[in-house]
């Protein structure tokens, strides 16, 4: 590891993840879409994972929870609750997964069993890893319903996903990666595909309902705001790579990293003096192919150098704060 | 990131690049080219024509280097003239009555589907009752209706087939009625008709030429099993149905009279079948 | 629920009326009637037959008559077989075609489901082959070949099934049952093999995965359902299929069902005969058609709800 961490924190942390990459093998030979990531999160954390699309954001989170598409393959480490979630086999990823380690996908409006009434779909979990009766379960199901702010939670339950809004169905998957009160969630972008003023409500209860049940929660999105409102760090993932890291507040405020910055930059707000155009990062992110050795992002960089076609490696850049970039000290 | 275009919007030569690409279908095209091929060409090469008794040669056995390369039925004819041409009636038949049904139903369906309202409903409700109808049924009852025989069987094939190219081009036109260039043409001054057959109608195209493809096996296989139970074509005009009537009968002496018109039959229909899944994969590949 | 039901009864009793007037209507106007086959007969005995069967009075009434009977239950005489009503034949001759029928469906999707899922799940295994390869043969090569080779083969050559008659108990079962169940195998091996592969990779069914509870939960309680759907919805139309193999079957098999029946009126011109038989297989695409509708939105509450 790289990033100079004290030994005691290491183990106090629920997640590690170590070297961790992800390939994707087709005809042509293999895509590296995650390379060789370092990250650690604790217990209780809000952690959000920023990036384009292509940055390989979701399929860290597959990879974790062991659904990556058949060609798709994890390399490194994730250790996770003192086991490592890559080399498990899958009868043991399910002791984890819908227990320990929780997800909630992109698009509320397919994710869930049509076929199935909601109230017996959050039961499963329960009944399954908890060995809990019927009734009991589902009694839990609607109570937490409720808890996600659901009208008539009882009644709901008996009701099938087709009735529920996107927004109401997002809840609904909320309340059932919740419900099994686990130690950590994953958060596949659940807010893109909701209207902007339900997208503010889930998020403030995705963070108060973590809160109470002490839940660390991985949050990956593209949106800034997002990450605003309720990360407690955020980590800049750029072509499968870390770029930054840091505290929430500290990197929205003074982001290090010329992709930082540019994202920043290009984030419409209130405040600012209105301009005849909205800035934009030039140029646009790679698909596919191998990794290069050399920085991934220096292509569009302004701040380009001829050292950037070795990529730096992610390096302490203040307190609490990594960076990997050759501008290292303020830019 | 790149957008893929939607299958729909693929052009004409990407889909026919990816049917050639497909080495079952292309086999099978070849296949069914040499099938038609030798059922319409080969007659000429023999003196005779399946009708001619040639008595002195009755029931005789295969011998391929005689004048009777596949034998000769009790009455003397030529088995493998007869099987010739009795495939080139099944093989008209076949593709005139897919072509005629097709015709009518994607007219039927797009009108439909154009019109909407009661029109509409009234039109499909046609369909559904029709739909109820058995088949089979159906196709007889028709058959009788006209008097038995070849067209009545035509006739009877293409009345009952239409209706799944109708209820599946309804569906697509109703859709594409939607769309601003229908809008644009109205407001140019066409008139309800000239829209459908301009403009519905060729959009839908490759949707029929998928799903149309397969009627003709089914236009087929319908003809065959119609003259096996006497309903269809008679005697003594030959087709693949009767002739394999005629065999099933002689089974238990002599099989090649069911054998050789029953493996012609067998081999249309599975070309016939693997290019209709090449057409549906060449021009929707996410179907599979 | 209900208004589901009841449209679909209202279509169906729609169905069957028009087909008992297009089966009237197309009997009466075909070509030659069902006595003008028989040897010469004098005037006076040809006038009487025909009025006793009720054939010189108006189109009309003899249709109204028709119809009357049919709200009893009465599907009045055989014209060729003189001694029995229709009812009577229907009632001889469907045990047959219903067993067969009966059997043959239950086979095809036995079989079918059970090769189409083995094949997705494990994909290019033996079950994925043995599927492809009935597959290709059933859809491809007509029953009225592969029965009269199964006959040529197992009965003629081998002698273990009879090659045809309806004597020899559930031997004589055996292989009309396989031959009319083999197209359907494989057309339903087919669409449930390819609907289970298109489910398994659903969205919900990777929120199922992410539950944790294992693979026999996730097919079974997700997918299930998602993978069945097409199979069933095909099996309404399957019914119809079964009803144009029966016919052919009985043939070939010398099987006295109701479709031999059917074939024979058909060519003999025995006018109630055909159209009592038409309303029974009608009435049966109906009853089928609602039962696997009604399936459908049992398990689809999206289907029940659309309505």
């Amino acid at each position: 590891m790289d990033c100079e961490t004290p030994l005691t924190q290491m183990n106090a942390n629920l997640l590690s993840l170590q070297d961790l990459s992800v390939h994707f093998a087709h005809g042509g030979g293999q895509t590296c879409v995650v390379d060789r990531i370092n990250l650690d999160l604790a217990a209780g954390e809000v952690l959000g994972i920023v990036g384009e699309s292509g940055s390989g954001k979701s399929q860290l989170l597959f990879a974790l929870m062991g659904l990556l598409a058949s060609n798709g393959r994890a390399s490194g480490r994730a250790v996770f609750d003192g086991q490592d979630l890559i080399s498990l086999r899958p009868k043991a990823l399910d002791q984890v997964r819908g227990r320990a380690l929780s997800m909630i996908f992109q698009d509320p409006m397919t994710s869930l069993n049509p076929y199935k009434r909601i109230g017996d779909q959050l039961a499963e979990g329960l009944i399954h890893h908890q060995g809990m009766g019927r009734a009991a379960a589902l009694a839990e199901a609607s109570r937490m319903l409720d808890r996600v702010r659901i009208p008539d939670a009882a009644r709901a339950a008996r009701r099938h996903p087709h009735e529920f809004s996107g927004g109401m169905r997002q809840r609904v998957m909320i309340a059932m990666a919740l419900l099994v009160r686990p130690k950590l969630l994953l958060a596949d972008e659940p807010t893109t595909a909701l209207d902007v003023t339900i997208q503010a409500q889930v998020l403030d209860l995705m963070s108060e309902i973590a809160r109470e049940t002490g839940t660390a929660i991985i949050f990956v999105t593209h949106d800034l705001g997002v990450v605003a409102r309720i990360c407690d760090r955020v980590a800049v993932l750029y072509g499968g790579r870390i770029m930054e890291e840091g505290p929430a507040e500290a990197m929205l405020s003074v982001p290090a990293h010329p992709y930082a910055k540019g994202l920043l930059a290009t984030t419409p707000r209130m405040e600012a003096p209105l301009t005849p155009r909205l800035p934009v990062i030039a140029g646009a992110p790679r698909s596919g192919g191998a990794m290069l050795p050399s920085c991934p992002f220096s292509p569009r960089c302004e701040a380009r150098m001829p050292a950037c076609e070795v990529m730096p490696d992610l390096r302490a850049n203040g307190p609490a704060r990594r960076l990997a970039c050759h501008l290292q000290g303020g830019a | 990131m790149q957008i893929d275009p939607a299958p729909a919007q693929s052009t004409a030569a990407l889909q026919v690049r990816r049917f050639r690409a497909n080495r079952l279908a292309m086999v099978s095209v070849y296949l069914l080219g040499a099938v038609v091929a030798f059922c319409f060409l080969g007659p000429f090469a023999f003196p005779f024509t399946g009708e001619d008794a040639d008595f002195d040669n009755i029931s005789a056995p295969m011998n391929l280097l005689s004048l009777h390369p596949f034998g000769t039925d009790d009455y003397g004819r030529d088995l493998l003239v007869r099987v010739l041409e009795g495939g080139q009636v099944s093989l008209l038949i076949g593709f005139l009555g897919a072509l005629t049904a097709g015709i009518i139903g994607v007219l039927y369906g797009a009108v439909s589907g154009f019109a909407g309202g009661r029109t509409d409903t009234i039109m499909m409700r046609a369909v559904e009752v029709l739909y109820g109808f058995p088949y089979v049924i159906l196709v007889i009852l028709l058959s009788l209706l006209f008097g038995g025989g070849t067209v009545a069987l035509f006739v009877a094939l293409v009345f009952t087939l239409w209706l799944t190219p109708a209820v599946i081009v309804r569906a697509q036109a109703q859709s594409l009625s939607r769309r601003e260039f229908v809008e644009a043409a109205r407001a140019g001054g066409m008139t309800s008709w000239q829209i459908v057959t301009q403009h519905i109608v060729p959009n839908t195209i490759s949707l029929v030429i998928v799903y149309g493809s397969l009627l003709v096996p089914e236009v087929i296989l319908s003809e065959s099993f119609l003259s096996f139970l006497g309903i269809g074509i008679k005697e003594p005009q030959a087709s693949w149905g009767n002739l394999i009537q005629i065999g099933t009968s002689q089974m238990a002496t002599d099989l090649r009279l069911l054998l050789l018109p029953g493996t012609l039959l067998a081999l249309v229909l599975f070309c016939l079948n693997f290019i209709a899944d090449g057409l549906r994969d060449a021009f929707d590949p996410n179907e599979r | 629920m209900i208004p589901f039901v009841a449209k679909r009864l209202w279509n169906g009793v729609l169905t069957l009326a028009a087909l008992a007037t297009l089966t009237f209507f197309v009997m009466r106007l075909a070509p030659g009637g069902p006595f003008s086959r028989n040897r010469k007969i004098s005037p006076e005995v040809q006038a009487n037959i025909e009025a006793a069967f009720h054939l010189d009075e108006p189109v009309a009434q003899q249709f109204a008559r028709y119809l009357w009977g049919i709200v009893r239950g009465d599907l009045g005489p055989s014209t060729r077989f003189r001694d029995y009503s229709v009812n009577d034949l229907i009632a001889a001759g469907l045990p047959t075609s219903l067993t067969i029928g009966f059997w043959a469906i239950l086979v095809a999707a036995l079989v079918g489901i059970g090769l189409g899922m083995a094949g997705a799940l494990r994909r290019n295994g033996w079950a994925d082959y043995a599927a492809g390869t009935i597959g290709v043969i059933g859809i491809a090569i007509p029953i009225f070949i592969i029965g009269p080779l199964m006959q040529a083969y197992f009965s003629v050559h081998l002698g273990w099934l009879p090659v045809g008659g309806w004597n020899e108990g559930w031997h004589s079962l055996i292989l009309p049952v396989l031959v009319l169940a083999l197209p359907n195998i494989a057309y339903i091996s087919r669409l449930t093999r390819s609907s289970t592969i298109e489910v398994l990779r659903e969205n919900h069914v990777r929120t199922a995965r992410a539950k944790g509870i294992g693979p026999a939960r996730v097919l079974w309680g997700h997918a299930m359902t998602g993978a069945l759907l097409p199979v069933i919805a095909y099996l309404g139309p399957a019914c119809a299929a079964l009803i144009t193999g029966s016919i052919l079957i009985e043939t070939v098999f010398a099987l006295p069902g109701i479709g031999r029946f059917f074939v024979d009126a058909a060519l003999n011109r025995d006018y109630p005969l055909v159209m009592g038989i038409t309303l029974v297989y009608g009435g049966f695409l109906v009853v089928f058609n609602i039962l696997t509708d009604l399936l459908r939105g049992w398990l689809d509450p999206r289907v029940r709800h659309a309505d």
